[in-house]
């Protein structure tokens, strides 16, 4: 079974993708920030990771930065969500594998979760 | 005497009534019920605090999600979406309050404060802090922690809540200042008013002013009597005559209305109140503009009625001679009526001001006990700028021989007061012009009968 690593400091918003993702099947950890993020992968070992853009203490770039500077993440694809700032991530192909431009639709979110887990739609 | 170094919050009437802006480093609490426009007002002094080079952290304590609130300010125009992660931030620390308590908010928010070099922190939902707090004493330490915090990194801070703090609450203690909005229903109407409840380190225009959310944003309009409670110009000590209009009127009146006076033509509908007006407004000229302000008369009517008297209105406004305003009485804010007023005088530099009427003036009021001063502080700022009013005012009865002095308050504030009424002479009705007050000057008291024509309106002694 898939593990999704939802990073999010609007808790609503985490929870409203963690629940969709779920009722697929995958299952699902939340992290209300970055830090709390690093502090739970190696436990998780997530097979992708979610991550907002602005939220405290780092950005979904810095955290993206430090999940690929441990050795066990290097490869764990990382999706980006983001409003106004898209276009950081659309810059930053080294370290994501798709921008979710919000407001996103929850179905062609959990379609584009499951093409990066290999998963049938 | 030594001022604090102020913040504007870019909302040019709230900067007024705060009496420069928000003292900068200071803490403020903005309270008003959901719906009143505090989240606008904390966002609008937010952008424009970005667009005038600060930064901004937004940090909310309630579950709802930022996307919502940017799809409700991007109808603003006031809202840059470009600055949002780059000026402003806007993070949650709603999942930190529920699962790790009241000080670990803080130190989020302190490092927050610092990582974004904020020089504004907005903090929404402080409700929810107060219901994590377990004594009212921990509610003061999470505000002291955090005003001590930001105050020492150099940053404002705004407090925002939806709960009805009183003055004893441990919130209101702490901080500097308290913003309260509001929203209240007079007759079918809806009214937003505007309170600053307490301000620590600054003079502020007390009392209740009346805001509008439009789409810039919030615009407050400080109670015009307040704001002007004396006129920003000293009167001219120099007494010099304008004329009516009417020469035959001029004469019975010593030659003239006193320039920088103020004339109330009374009488009931039909009289004649808007003709005299018109002749009033027609002696405009390119160096001594004239406005004419109106509520009931659409401006293509008021023309063709100077029309009928003789005046080429649409002439006039070519030359810059005079300028037509027109307002609905059915809606808007008598002070906004009463600043749009005054910023086209001094615009135009407008000399004569033809206010038709009082009454649709006062009709957009929503405390009508508040009508008397505020025409007494606008009449006064007009009379200061040099120029020289005359309004209608409305009465009811249509025919009689009893002149009642109209109004009698409105009377005491005009320098000048005419009568128009109706009187039936045989099967006909003759208009009548009663002088009853006229300052600086010796008038006739005689009653005047007046008549209209092609060429205008001439008084004669009935």
């Amino acid at each position: 079974m898939s593990t999704v690593l939802i990073v999010d400091d609007e808790y609503l918003v985490a929870d409203i993708l963690s629940f969709a993702l779920e009722d697929e099947g995958i299952l699902t950890v939340t992290a209300g920030r970055g830090q709390k993020a690093l502090e739970i992968l190696d436990r998780e070992r997530p097979d992708l990771i979610i991550t907002d853009f602005m939220m405290p203490g780092m950005t979904g770039i810095e955290f993206a930065e430090a999940v690929r500077a441990r050795e066990a993440h290097r490869t764990t694809p990382i999706m980006l969500m983001s409003g106004a700032h898209a276009y950081l991530g659309a810059n930053r192909s080294d370290l994501f594998i798709e921008v979710l431009e919000k407001p996103f639709e929850i179905t062609a979110f959990i379609d584009k979760v499951k093409a990066v887990l290999k998963l049938d739609s | 005497m030594y001022q604090l170094e102020r913040l504007k919050t870019g909302i040019a009437g709230l900067d007024t009534l705060l009496k420069g802006g928000l003292v900068s480093g200071a803490s403020y609490i903005i309270q008003g019920r959901p719906g009143s426009g505090k989240t606008i007002l904390a966002n609008q002094i937010g952008f424009n605090h970005v667009r005038s080079g600060g930064r901004v952290l937004f940090a909310t304590l309630l579950a709802e999600p930022h996307d919502r609130l940017f799809s409700f300010l991007s109808t603003l125009s006031f809202f840059d979406k470009t600055q949002i992660g780059q000026n402003i931030q806007f993070v949650s620390a709603f999942d930190t309050l529920e699962n790790e308590g009241l000080d670990e908010v803080v130190k989020l928010l302190r490092r927050e404060i610092t990582r974004q070099k904020a020089t504004i922190m907005i903090l929404d939902g402080l409700l929810n802090a107060r219901s994590k707090a377990e004594l009212p004493i921990d509610t003061k330490k999470f505000i002291s922690e955090l005003q001590g915090h930001a105050a020492f990194a150099g940053c404002t801070v705004l407090f925002l809540t939806s709960s009805q703090l009183d003055d004893g609450s441990p919130e209101h203690t702490m901080v500097d200042g308290v913003i309260e909005i509001g929203e209240e229903s007079v007759g079918p109407r809806t009214v937003r008013r505007i309170k600053l409840r307490k301000t620590r380190g600054s003079g502020a225009l007390s009392g209740v002013h009346e805001f509008e959310i439009n789409d810039d944003g919030i615009a407050v309009y400080p109670r015009l009597e307040r704001f002007f409670s004396r006129p920003s110009l000293s009167d001219s000590d120099q007494l010099a005559q304008v004329s009516s209009g009417i020469k035959s009127l001029d004469t019975v009146i010593g030659g003239g209305l006193a320039a920088s006076s103020v004339t109330l033509v009374a009488g009931p509908s039909g009289a004649g109140k808007t003709s005299l007006g018109i002749e009033f407004i027609g002696q405009s000229t390119p160096a001594e503009p004239g406005l004419y302000f109106g509520f009931y008369e659409s401006p293509q009517r008021v023309r063709l009625k100077a029309k009928a008297l003789g005046h080429d209105f649409s002439a006039l406004e070519a030359t810059g001679a005079l300028h037509i305003a027109w307002n609905p009485t059915t809606e808007g804010l008598v002070d906004r009526l009463g600043y749009e007023l005054l910023e086209r005088v001094e615009r135009h530099q407008i000399k004569r001001v033809f206010i038709d009427s009082l009454g649709g003036m006062a009709r957009v009021s929503a405390d009508k006990t508040r009508v008397l001063d505020f025409f007494s502080a606008l009449m006064g700022e007009l009379r200061s700028r040099g120029v020289t009013v005359l309004a209608t005012w409305e009465i009811q009865s249509l025919l009689g021989s009893q002149i009642d002095a109209p109004a009698p308050d409105l009377s005491s504030l005009v320098d000048n007061l005419l009568l128009v009424r109706f009187e039936q002479k045989g099967s006909e009705l003759q208009r009548q012009l009663s002088i009853l007050k006229i300052r600086d000057s010796a008038f006739d008291p005689s009653l005047l009968e007046v008549v209209m024509g092609g060429h205008g309106i001439s008084v004669k002694k009935v």
